[in-house]
């Protein structure tokens, strides 16, 4: 680890005024990036530290009956506090890395870095998630565009996420077996609306929407709908864990899985 | 059995120590005044270096000193860590290049040390490292098992280390041509990193003119001895410690160049150096395990009895001649070539080979379990081949109990051996019967599930001798030993075998260990062998001890010494009321100045090690439409003669079989094309969670070894050994419902859904 300065704000606006400084960079639960450091492949200047900022931490239920995560919110506070309001996402939340990471690692830092192997993009895609920050609030569809790239500006903070809360919804994680980050997450999520599902950890684009398997799935909200559709390797991530074929044939397999357990 | 194998669960003492953070390992306790080494390594696989400046580094704030190649030569230090060489075919030695210290001009493998960084701490010793100017001139590399390619050595013009070979050939081939059925299979033993939870780790401190190194490992008279020639130094200035060490597995059993070069910077500097390997360094340049391929052939009569057993290898042994590497797959391997089978004749060739990757050496079991892995699948192969149960198969081929004792084609003196009995144990333990039933259950659930067999035999190896020396003092004793616990158990199993044998409460015996000052010399941990030697040898020292405390009382009391006899806790004095216990009679006999009486040693060596054997029976279940495997029920038992402490005896075979799990599903070991380690973290190299891991149910059904007084056989290596073959046979088992006949480790997720998809493919062809 290089040497670096640090700070801990205690209210948004602060947090705001110290990323403003050259080569600052926000510091959630720091599970992916402190490692990266200790690594020295990453080199800021500053560290802003935004788990001191109270009023990102929390979970609550918006007037609109959304279920609203602050964006310094540990994972393992989700998994507690959205179970009777959210199961799927409190499920899902529950099975990220292991308890040191649950209780270090933050909904915000997730969907910041945008880490094509995170489970969080593809419930904050698959919900329909609005994503807030100090500055506008931006859809889950506009938000993520493409591996650890997202819509975020330079100094941008999430302050919260707000998921609307389907009728039914489930994860399936398929792990990566060394690491177990996803090497194909699935979530599905039926509203009155249609189906959502969102696919993690498969595409070198990063998180997407399986748009086909939507379309099936409003139409008849069963494993059997999705029989006929078939996942192209086009795109799909190759590495030594998948290759391209095994990563799509995996997006089908953990749908219907998804699905089954969802209804 | 009473007198020399008190079966006693005694839980161990030093887990207090190490489950609440105060155990003490080289780099807790390294001098607070030393200074932090860091090594710059080559981040290719194959170049020359055409560029290596390190003058900008050097004037950095913090940096003591840096040295390469050059300053070890300019200091006169000349020598090298390369290995031993086997004898070839042809009567020649194999290749046996030197290995560097430090690179000397040219680089074999990523991670390869180049210079050494000495500086007042850490990150002033990174920050140097990065400043290093050093440039490469890439030359080809050469990867996999098979010689060919650029030679990467002068010494082995075509990458070939060796040719070596066991056995009568020409009664093999006769057998072969004479047989009514042969058989054969090729099967690949995978390359695994040994991943001990404590990484490698080194520090040395000039002390009044000597030199004090302390490793992480396996023993401390090797390295002492290797470091004494490297630095010039009469063996009497060199003191090698090891403190608790974190696990060893064979790979901290070899002397490496980091600490060689610790200990010439702590010698050169006159001040004491220290270094602790990151797991990504530990991961690419500790001696990596396994890495072969194997042709294995089976010659039948038309009863199916073998009549001869045919094997050729090819084995990478990485970019250097490390300690041991060339013995692993061949002088070790053909201890147990053919196993518990009665094999009348058998021939083994094995081609090593160099290659641009990690130099491979010793690993848990180091050639046995290698061996039983290709035997135990062609074993499994042929009764597929000749349409007849696996487990028929073996038991008509086994070595009969009237047969012993029973001299191998390899020459092994095996003693003794109830195989059958203890396959017919484990097939009970097993439920061998209800396995349909469950198959027939998983199929429900859109699952596949198979069952393998793997009977095993290891042979014990490591130092035949060993000297136990007990000295009493401060109202207890204490108990010398030269084997090293790298957190087996040892400081519970010894103290307590001594507690056994003399009625010394444990609490008052204090094992000493890992000091070369301290105890002239030992063999270390190594070849499952430390229980049998070193309690043999305390066996012998407590007969000396009683001899001798029996003469004293006899002169104290006016009795005579055949009157005179000790019954594991008191001695008993015809005609006096005194019954003194051991340490009652040391106080005795140093208050009469018998101060000879107060230090014993004894020192035995074994002619013959024992022969532990026994059955793994696995249950794998697959999802065929992910590919998932999963080991589900996991049966064992092992024949370990008489068992010292059955506790410590089950917790070596729950590692064993974890570390073979491991193996055969989720550690991989991947080059790329151009010998880069993509396995360098845990985020991409798989070791087994406890998730992984079934319950394993452990029996014993023992005939003691005629070979040692407690009738004992190792276990260290054992779960390892019998875990390859019967987690491999399960899986071909469950796949050759879909169509699979051939399976290599490992069984990860895209293996094995790709065996399946093969399969399809080729049954659609």
């Amino acid at each position: 680890m290089y040497n670096f300065e640090f700070s801990k704000p205690s209210t948004v606006a602060d947090a705001v005024a110290a990323l403003a400084s050259e080569d600052a960079q926000a510091l959630g639960g720091g599970q992916t990036l402190l490692p990266t450091m200790k690594q020295r492949l990453a080199q800021p200047e500053t560290l802003v530290s935004l788990t001191g900022i109270d009023e990102l931490k929390g979970v609550c239920q918006g007037d609109n009956g959304a279920v609203v995560v602050g964006g310094a919110t540990t994972h393992a506070t989700v998994a507690a506090d959205a179970a009777a309001l959210y199961p799927a996402l409190a499920a899902l939340a529950s099975h990220i890395g292991d308890p040191q990471v649950r209780n270090r690692g933050t909904i915000g830092g997730s969907l910041a870095n945008n880490d094509p192997a995170a489970c969080y993009p593809a419930a904050a895609l698959g919900s329909g998630a609005t994503i807030t920050t100090n500055k506008r609030d931006i859809a889950a569809d506009d938000y993520f565009q493409g591996m650890f790239t997202t819509a975020l500006e330079e100094g941008e903070i999430i302050t919260s996420v707000s998921f609307p809360v389907p009728e039914a919804a489930n994860y399936q994680k398929f792990v990566q077996p060394a690491s177990r980050f996803a090497m194909v997450g699935i979530f599905v999520a039926k509203y009155s609306d249609g189906v959502r599902v969102a696919v993690t950890g498969a595409s070198e684009d990063g998180v997407y929407r399986w748009s086909e398997a939507e379309a099936a799935l409003s139409s008849n909200f069963s494993a059997s709908a999705l029989s006929d559709l078939s996942v192209s390797s086009d795109g799909m991530i190759t590495d030594l864990h998948a290759t391209a074929a095994y990563r799509a044939h995996l997006v089908k397999v953990m749908t219907g899985r998804a699905v089954a357990a969802a209804s | 059995m009473d007198k020399f194998g008190k079966a006693q669960p005694v839980k161990r003492v030093e887990d207090v120590r190490f489950l609440t953070g105060q155990g003490r390992y080289s780099d807790d306790i390294a001098p607070e005044n030393a200074l932090y080494g860091y090594f710059l390594r080559s981040q290719v696989a194959h170049a020359d270096i055409t560029t290596l400046d390190t003058s900008d580094a050097a004037e950095m704030d913090g940096v003591v000193a840096i040295f390469t190649a050059d300053d070890l030569n300019k200091a006169g230090v000349t020598g090298d860590c390369s290995g031993a060489a086997v004898t070839n075919r042809d009567g020649t030695k194999g290749a046996k290049p030197r290995r560097p210290t430090l690179a000397e001009g040219r680089v074999r493998f990523v991670g390869e040390t180049i210079a050494l960084i000495v500086a007042t701490n850490l990150n002033a010793a990174r920050d140097a490292a990065e400043m290093i100017e050093v440039d490469f001139d890439e030359r080809p590399v050469h990867l996999g098992q098979k010689p060919g390619g650029t030679a990467i050595h002068d010494e082995a013009p075509n990458n070939q280390a060796f040719d070596w070979g066991l056995g009568d050939e020409a009664a093999t081939n006769a057998a072969f041509d004479a047989a009514a059925h042969t058989v054969s299979l090729e099967v690949e033993d995978n390359r695994v990193i040994a991943t001990s939870m404590e990484a490698r780790a080194v520090w040395a401190e000039p002390v009044e003119g000597r030199l004090h190194v302390n490793i992480s490992g396996q023993g401390v008279w090797n390295p002492k001895s290797a470091i004494a020639k490297y630095l010039n130094m009469s063996k009497d200035d060199v003191r090698v410690t090891n403190p608790d060490v974190g696990g060893g597995f064979g790979m901290k059993a070899m002397t490496y160049p980091e600490d060689l070069a610790i200990a010439f910077a702590a010698r050169t500097l006159g001040q004491p150096v220290r270094w602790f390997a990151e797991r990504g360094e530990s991961m690419m340049s500790d001696n990596a395990g396994r890495d072969l391929v194997s042709l294995a052939e089976f010659a039948f009569d038309a009863d199916h009895k073998i009549t001869a057993y045919r094997l050729k290898t090819h084995c990478n042994l990485g970019a250097y001649n490390s300690g041991f590497a060339q013995f692993i797959q061949t002088e070790l391997f053909s201890k147990v070539l053919t196993g518990t089978y009665d094999v009348p004749a058998g021939y083994m060739n094995v081609v090593g080979t160099y290659t641009n990757t990690t130099p491979v050496d010793a690993y848990r079991g180091a050639g046995r379990p290698e061996a039983i892995y290709v035997l135990e699948r062609l074993i499994d192969h042929a009764a597929r081949e000749l349409g007849v149960d696996p487990w028929d198969l073996r038991r008509k081929n086994f070595i009969r109990p009237d047969a012993f004792p029973y001299t191998t084609v390899t020459e092994q003196p095996y003693d003794v051996g109830e195989f059958a009995k203890v396959l017919a144990r484990v097939e009970a333990e097993c439920d061998k019967a209800g396995f349909p039933a469950r198959k027939a259950e998983a199929a429900k659930r859109g699952k596949l599930l198979g069952q393998g067999l793997c009977y095993y035999i290891e042979s014990i190896l490591g130092a035949p001798d060993e000297t136990t020396r007990v000295v009493f003092e401060n109202g207890g004793a204490k108990l010398f030993v030269g084997t090293q616990s790298n957190g087996q158990g040892h400081e519970t199993v010894f103290a307590s075998f001594l507690s056994d044998h003399t009625g010394i409460p444990m609490e008052r015996i204090e094992l000493v260990q890992g000091d070369s000052d301290a105890i002239p010399s030992g063999g270390g941990t190594g070849g499952s062998r430390s229980v049998t030697v070193q309690n043999t040898a305390t066996l012998a020292n407590v007969d000396k001890m009683i001899e001798g405390f029996t003469a004293f009382l006899a002169e104290l009391e006016g009795a005579s010494a055949t009157d005179i006899s000790f019954d594991d806790e008191r001695f008993r004095i015809p005609g006096s009321n005194l019954t003194p216990t051991m340490l009652e009679v040391a106080d005795l006999a140093r208050e009469h100045g018998r101060d000879d009486l107060l230090d014993v040693s004894a020192t035995i060596k074994l002619d013959n090690r024992s022969f532990p054997n026994g059955a793994h029976v696995a249950e794998v279940e697959i999802d065929p439409e992910t590919g998932v495997t999963e080991v589900v029920r996991y049966t064992v038992t092992d024949d370990f003669g008489n068992l010292i402490n059955p506790m410590l005896v089950e917790g070596q075979i729950h590692g064993g079989v974890a570390q073979g799990i491991g193996q055969a599903i989720t550690e991989h070991v991947v080059f790329d094309e151009d010998g880069q380690l993509l396995t360098a973290s845990f985020m991409d190299y798989g070791l087994p969670r406890a998730d992984n891991m079934p319950m394993i149910d452990f029996t014993t059904e023992g005939t003691p070894s005629l070979y040692n007084p407690m009738g004992m056989k190792g276990c260290g290596e054992a779960g390892t050994v019998g875990a390859l073959a019967a987690v491999s046979n399960a899986t071909l088992d469950a796949l050759s419902e879909v169509g699979v006949t051939r399976v290599d480790m490992p069984f990860t997720p895209l293996r094995v859904w790709e065996m399946i998809q093969n399969a399809k493919a080729d049954a659609a062809a």
